[in-house]
């Protein structure tokens, strides 16, 4: 079972039914004792049907399988990208959760895809009836966005809601496996985290009303998934932490599901991959470098991410060493990391740590309060399955090794940009949990609306659109299969979905603040009334992001979180509420634990009041900027501070609660690159066409950033107007258009309010104006130039870093999204990485200096945010540097020695070997010699003894004496 | 060597032996000339090149010392021998604790050995010899700067473990000039198994035990002691002078191959030949460390000074029966 373990989930039950069918029998059985898996499903892809087309898929020449089971691991992967691409996807997904998740995983896209697949397929598979029951509840609670992002989030929410029956078991079994599925294709993981998302989403709906509980249980179950063998535990936390989120439960559901994808990604490092530990770590690394922003969270990132990469199990630990090393944020951070990871399942937890260390890292300051609003949830439940969510994309992106470290840093990158959307999504939907409440209802509600709407619109298409688009970026560079579905979903969606995205944005305001009080149960009080608030809080968040983070990214993010909150809003739009929250929620967690009990009262706060969500997200906002800005120390202690605050704040705290999302945003750009992956998927996913908006404007960040090539795509589809443009524009469109609704206000916002207040206005109707109008303005500027840049750099890097990720594609994407954050991430999980194995590392590295490269463009593109964007960027970028020369130093720093005289205990007796410390020197037959050799050295000693060894020595009387010094022994 | 030389000359003088204290000068003269190159002088490079080198300076000198050089060949040698320790009627040799070992007791004392070859120098080392009545008895002086077992010895080593009769494995025979020696000491009863993996010292060392019956020339590896299995039985000591940075693993090695169970073995460390970074006494006790490892156990450890710097001799017992140690 050994190989099985190390296999991911969704794989086993290929391996179970490929037992079964070759008639081994007693393997069969004992294989079934220990993973405990259900027979797989008809429509589901044998193992050899996997194998087969890991082996054609370009991701093989790369990969070196090391074994079979590796191979078959990317095969899946791979393969599901394509199917997802196919649209089988969404028969994968149906046929098992888990394979599909795997299957769409490898077709990371798929994710996106799967969404798509889902709505459609919603028909075709049973998972399908379960997203459709997910559909139904986002239909239900966004009836237009439902419609796309339903399908999208359906699909996802079909798992979760079996997976929520199933719960732990099956569904984080599901997610588990979907996460290794993303492992070998990130997609995969991405559209279990759809998936997951979908059913948390549909939980939502569905449970809105029941709350988050559900949802949250959903999350940690797809969260104790993730972790698998500590998931269990895990999950438990970050049910529970979903109750508390309630509301966040749908963002929790996103967050589950960015979770999701993030475990995929961790699972296959766990599993075969000795890459995927890279990846983690590059992941993580990526997180780092957001964190680098706030260094200390950086440091603590990469320290969980090396840790992770290095220590499955006990990366929990070195995560936390790392994190608290740092400084106080990172040791909070850290503190919040280990307390996560310990908490939620330390095994499980070495790949939630790292993933929470990851988001943690990736949010610096957001990050280390998202981590540590991670751990609380693991410890609640909900921060679990945040922190899971973040550990997992952050796993994702380290395990997909070189591709997912792409995706992942994309993510993160995005995050800053629009990766914070992607980010925000996947940290939304893990932290978010917890955060979920808090942050999400701001962020989300903002970013939801236009998220949301983009997202269910879009979702089926958006996500694939999404997913497309990232996988079109990560297609082009090396994954054409998945690339290809993406493309294809991308493209429809992306017209739809920039319809939907308007639409969605457009709903986002009813839906976002509808959704949003629904979705985060605090939001959703706060939400609905602030709704509007909300908005503005997005866009503040939006703002406060791009301001804090980087302004871009944080719009991005923002965007991400409003296009995850909108996928899980498609839900409901809590979704996006929730995200928001769970995004502040890792972001604070990670930044400081104290921030997580604080976010977590701000959730019940929330809760209790929309306050709380506002409070939850000022935390958040709070945490990401402090974070981001202050990240040192300042952000996990600002996290702490903020939430407190939050709670207090989040009525004015619209702003505040934006800067949350914004927050948000960052830490997943940082840490949730990683997460941000998993989320962007799902916010591609559900924001697919519309979300192109939303999700393209995560996503077009992210894919500027990474994929900006294969966003382009996704863009074009989305911002098919603008797009035309340029890729890169159109890319910038979306994050012009996310920017607008949130970045502009975002932007304009981190300077004041206001304009979040026109964000909202703006945001959520002009979802597409502001694609289009928005994004010329400022935004346009920042993400294009950030998305050529990083396009440029995609393409050159991301060729690269895609080649590994082939499978990782989807997941790639969302690292791509998030690849300004993911890349800073990455590069410092490269960094971390760099000492583990050149391989990953190397990856990551690529992937790092992208994506750090892209930062730095944004950050310069990024006008206001650009200081402080650059400031992390910077950060990051001089991370990174640093992180390559550590892992050759590490190596060199100690001279080989065979003595190590610290070693050794030296008889007294003998602690002297002079002649003098003999017995009977003194008149010694020697002794003439030696005052004559004793004070030479060199050619004169050389001299000296030549002439003794003439023999014209003369010594005098020789004695017989013994002057030996016995051991005791004798 | 002209100081030296003009007291030799004095000395020889005095003793009546002018022509000898001469050519011993010269002797020394060439000597010096050459160098101790090592091999070259110590082995059987230095005899030829001596004899030629003598042959020609000699002649200049006279005919006499020629003819008589001519005639002793080797023992030109020993006449310097004699001729430096002030050797010749005044000389006592005394035997040392160590057996096999003697103590010429004269101006100046000197470590020696019996010559199992008369008349032969083996690396230009002095020799004398001594009339006990009709028979004549050849010492070669024993030179610890040259020997690190003739520095131990000196030094005040508790048990060597070489007498005569022994069996003894000599792992870093070198040119041979300490096997001639260890030759001496075991005399015709024993063996010596010298393990060289120089081809340029082992030529040295095959020329040696052309003349010493007692000596086993082995060319090989001693890291790979299953080459040479054939040749040796076992033994009772084991001498180890390999400046090697794993040579306790390979007197280890032989020792499992060849010593006997009780048997000793005596382990000449450089302690810059493990590492060079590290204080002398702790690469001692991390070597004796590692001996205890391999059923080597050390009974004591004595340092080379003032002969070699930073070396150090362990003497010890392999496979000690409980009740039989040494």
């Amino acid at each position: 079972m050994a190989e099985q373990k190390s296999m991911p989930s969704d794989l086993y039950k290929c391996v179970y039914s490929f037992l079964l069918e070759n008639k081994f029998t007693k393997a069969a059985q004992q294989f079934l004792k220990q993973t405990k898996v259900s027979p797989l499903d008809e429509n589901d892809e044998s193992l050899v049907g996997i194998y087969d087309f890991w082996a054609k898929s370009p991701e093989a020449k790369k990969r070196k399988a090391p074994n079979s089971t590796a191979g078959s691991k990317n095969g899946p992967s791979a393969k599901k990208a394509k199917t997802s691409a196919q649209s089988s996807s969404s028969e994968d997904s149906s046929s098992e959760d888990e394979e599909a998740v795997a299957k769409p995983t490898k077709a990371a896209p798929p994710a996106a895809k799967v969404v798509p697949a889902k709505a459609p397929a919603a028909a075709t598979k049973a998972a399908s009836s379960s997203s459709e029951d997910s559909s139904d509840s986002e239909e239900e609670k966004a009836p237009a966005k439902a419609p796309a992002k339903a399908p999208a989030k359906a699909p996802v929410k079909s798992p979760a809601a079996p997976a929520a029956a199933r719960k732990k078991d099956s569904s984080s079994s599901s997610e588990e496996s979907d996460s290794e599925d993303e492992q070998p294709a990130k997609a995969p993981a991405k559209a279990k985290g759809v998936t997951v998302t979908a059913a948390k989403p549909a939980a939502p709906a569905k449970a809105e009303a029941q709350k988050k509980q559900e949802s949250s249980s959903e999350d940690s179950s797809s969260d104790s998934e993730d972790e698998k063998p500590t998931k269990a535990p895990a999950k438990p936390a970050p049910a529970k932490a979903a109750p508390v989120k309630a509301a966040a439960a749908e963002s929790s559901s996103e967050d589950s599901s960015s979770e999701d994808e993030a475990p995929p990604s961790k699972k296959p490092k766990a599993g075969a991959y000795s890459a995927v530990p890279p990846p983690a770590s590059v992941q993580k690394a990526p997180a780092a470098p957001a964190a680098s922003k706030a260094k200390d969270s950086d440091s603590s990132d990469s320290s969980s991410d090396e840790e992770d990469e290095k220590k499955v199990a006990a990366k929990p630990a070195p995560v936390k060493t790392p994190a608290a090393k740092p400084v106080a944020k990172e040791s909070s951070s850290e503190s919040s990391d280990s307390s996560s990871d310990e908490e939620e399942a330390k095994k499980p937890a070495v790949k939630v740590t790292p993933a929470k260390a990851a988001p943690v890292k990736a949010a610096p300051a957001k990050d280390s309060d998202s981590s540590s609003s991670e751990e609380e949830e693991a410890e609640t439940c909900s921060k679990d399955s945040s922190s899971e969510d973040d550990s997992s994309s952050e796993e994702e992106t380290a395990k997909k090794p070189a591709a997912k470290p792409a995706p992942a840093k994309t993510p993160p990158a995005k995050k800053e940009e629009s990766s914070s959307s992607d980010s925000s999504s996947e940290d939304e939907a893990p932290a978010k949990p917890a955060a979920k409440a808090a942050a999400k209802p701001k962020p989300a509600v903002p970013a939801t609306p236009a998220s949301k709407p983009a997202t269910p619109s879009a979702k089926p298409a958006a996500e694939s659109s999404s997913d497309s688009s990232s996988e079109d970026e990560e297609p082009a560079k090396a994954k054409p299969a998945a690339a290809k579905p993406a493309p294809k979903p991308a493209t429809p969606a992306a017209e739809s979905s920039s319809d939907s995205d308007s639409s969605s944005e457009d709903e986002e305001p009813a839906k976002v603040k509808l959704a949003a009080k629904p979705a985060s149960k605090p939001a959703t009080p706060a939400a609905k009334p602030p709704a509007a608030s909300e908005s503005s809080s997005d866009s503040d968040s939006s703002e406060d992001e791009k301001l804090a983070v980087k302004a871009k990214p944080v719009a991005t993010k923002p965007a991400a979180p409003a296009s995850k909150p909108a996928t899980p809003a498609a839900k409901p739009p809590a979704a996006a509420e929730s995200s928001s929250d769970s995004s502040s929620e890792d972001e604070e967690p990670a930044k400081a634990k104290p921030a997580t009990p604080a976010s977590k009262p701000a959730t019940p706060a929330a809760k209790a009041a929309a306050a709380a969500e506002s409070s939850s997200d000022s935390d958040s906002s709070e945490d990401e900027k402090p974070a981001v800005k202050a990240k040192p120390v300042a952000a996990k202690p600002a996290t702490p501070a903020s939430k407190p605050a939050t709670p207090a704040p989040k009525p004015p705290a619209a702003a505040e609660s934006s800067s949350d999302s914004s927050s948000e945003d960052e830490e997943p750009a940082k840490a949730k690159p990683a997460a941000a992956k998993p989320a962007t998927p799902t916010a591609k996913q559900a924001a697919a066409a519309e979300s192109s908006s939303d999700s393209d404007s995560t996503e077009d960040e992210e894919e500027p950033v990474k994929a900006k090539p294969a966003a382009k795509p996704a863009t074009p589809a989305a911002k098919p107007a603008a797009k035309p443009a340029a890729a890169d524009s159109s890319s910038d469109s979306d994050s012009d258009s996310e920017d607008e609704a949130a970045k502009p206000a975002v932007k304009k916002e981190t300077p004041a309010k206001p304009p979040v207040t026109n964000g909202k206005a703006a945001t959520p109707k002009a979802a597409t104006p502001k694609a289009a109008t928005p994004k010329t303005p400022a935004k346009p500027s920042e993400s294009s130039s950030s998305d050529s840049s990083s396009e440029e750099e995609e393409e050159a890097n991301k060729n690269t870093v895609k080649p590994a990720t082939p499978a990782a594609t989807p997941k790639t994407t969302p690292a791509a999204k998030a690849k300004e954050s993911s890349s800073s991430s990455d590069s410092s999980s490269e960094e971390d990485a760099a000492p583990r194995a050149a391989t990953a590392p190397n990856t990551p590295t690529a992937n790092g200096t992208n994506g750090k490269r892209k930062k730095g463009e944004e950050s310069s593109e990024s006008e206001e945010e650009e200081t402080e964007v650059t400031t992390p960027k910077n950060k990051k970028a001089a991370t990174t540097p640093q992180t390559f020369p550590k892992a050759n130093k590490k190596s060199s720093n100690v001279p080989f020695r065979r003595i190590r005289e610290e070693e050794v205990t030296v008889d007294p007796r003998l602690n002297d070997n002079s002649f003098d410390a003999k017995f009977g020197a003194n008149g010694d037959w020697g002794q003439k010699a030696n005052d004559v050799l004793r004070f030479t050295k060199g050619k004169s000693f050389r001299h000296e003894k030549t002439k003794k060894k003439r023999g014209s020595y003369r010594g005098g009387a020789i004695s017989q004496s013994v002057n030996s010094i016995k051991f005791d022994s004798e | 060597m002209r100081p030296g030389f003009s007291p030799r000359g004095d000395r020889g003088g005095g003793r009546g032996r002018g022509g000898f204290g001469d050519r011993g000068g010269g002797f020394g003269d060439r000597g010096g000339g050459r160098g101790r190159g090592g091999f070259g002088d110590r082995g059987g490079g230095r005899g030829r090149g001596g004899f030629g080198g003598r042959g020609g300076f000699r002649s200049p000198d006279g005919g006499g010392f020629r003819g008589r050089g001519g005639g002793r060949g080797a023992p030109r040698g020993r006449g310097g021998g004699r001729g430096g320790f002030g050797a010749g009627k005044k000389v006592m040799v005394e035997p040392h604790r160590h057996e096999g070992v003697f103590i010429c007791r004269g101006k100046e004392d000197a470590l020696v050995t019996r010559n199992m070859v008369v008349g032969e120098s083996v690396y230009g080392e002095k020799r004398m010899s001594v009339e006990e009545g009709e028979t004549k008895i050849e010492y070669r002086a024993w030179n610890p700067f040259r020997s690190k077992l003739a520095a131990a010895i000196l030094g005040g080593v508790d048990q060597i473990h070489i007498k005569p009769g022994s069996k003894v494995m000599y792992l870093g025979a070198a040119s041979g000039t300490t096997v001639s020696h260890v030759s001496d000491i075991v005399g015709p009863e024993g063996l010596v198994y010298a393990v060289e993996f120089s081809h340029r010292s082992g030529r040295d060392l095959l020329n040696v035990a052309k003349k010493r019956t007692n000596i086993i020339p082995i060319i090989e590896d001693a890291r790979h002691p299953h080459k040479y299995r054939m040749l040796v039985g076992m033994v009772d000591v084991i001498f180890a002078d390999v400046a090697q940075p794993d040579q306790t693993r390979i007197v280890a090695l032989n020792a499992h191959n060849f010593l006997k169970n009780g048997g000793h073995f005596v382990i000449s460390i450089k302690a810059n030949c493990i590492d060079s970074t590290a204080p002398p006494e702790a690469v001692f006790a991390s070597e004796v460390k590692k001996m205890s490892g391999e059923n080597m156990k050390p009974q004591e450890q004595l340092t080379l000074e003032p002969y070699e710097r930073d070396h150090a001799v362990v003497v010890g017992i392999y496979r000690a029966p409980p009740k039989d140690k040494k």
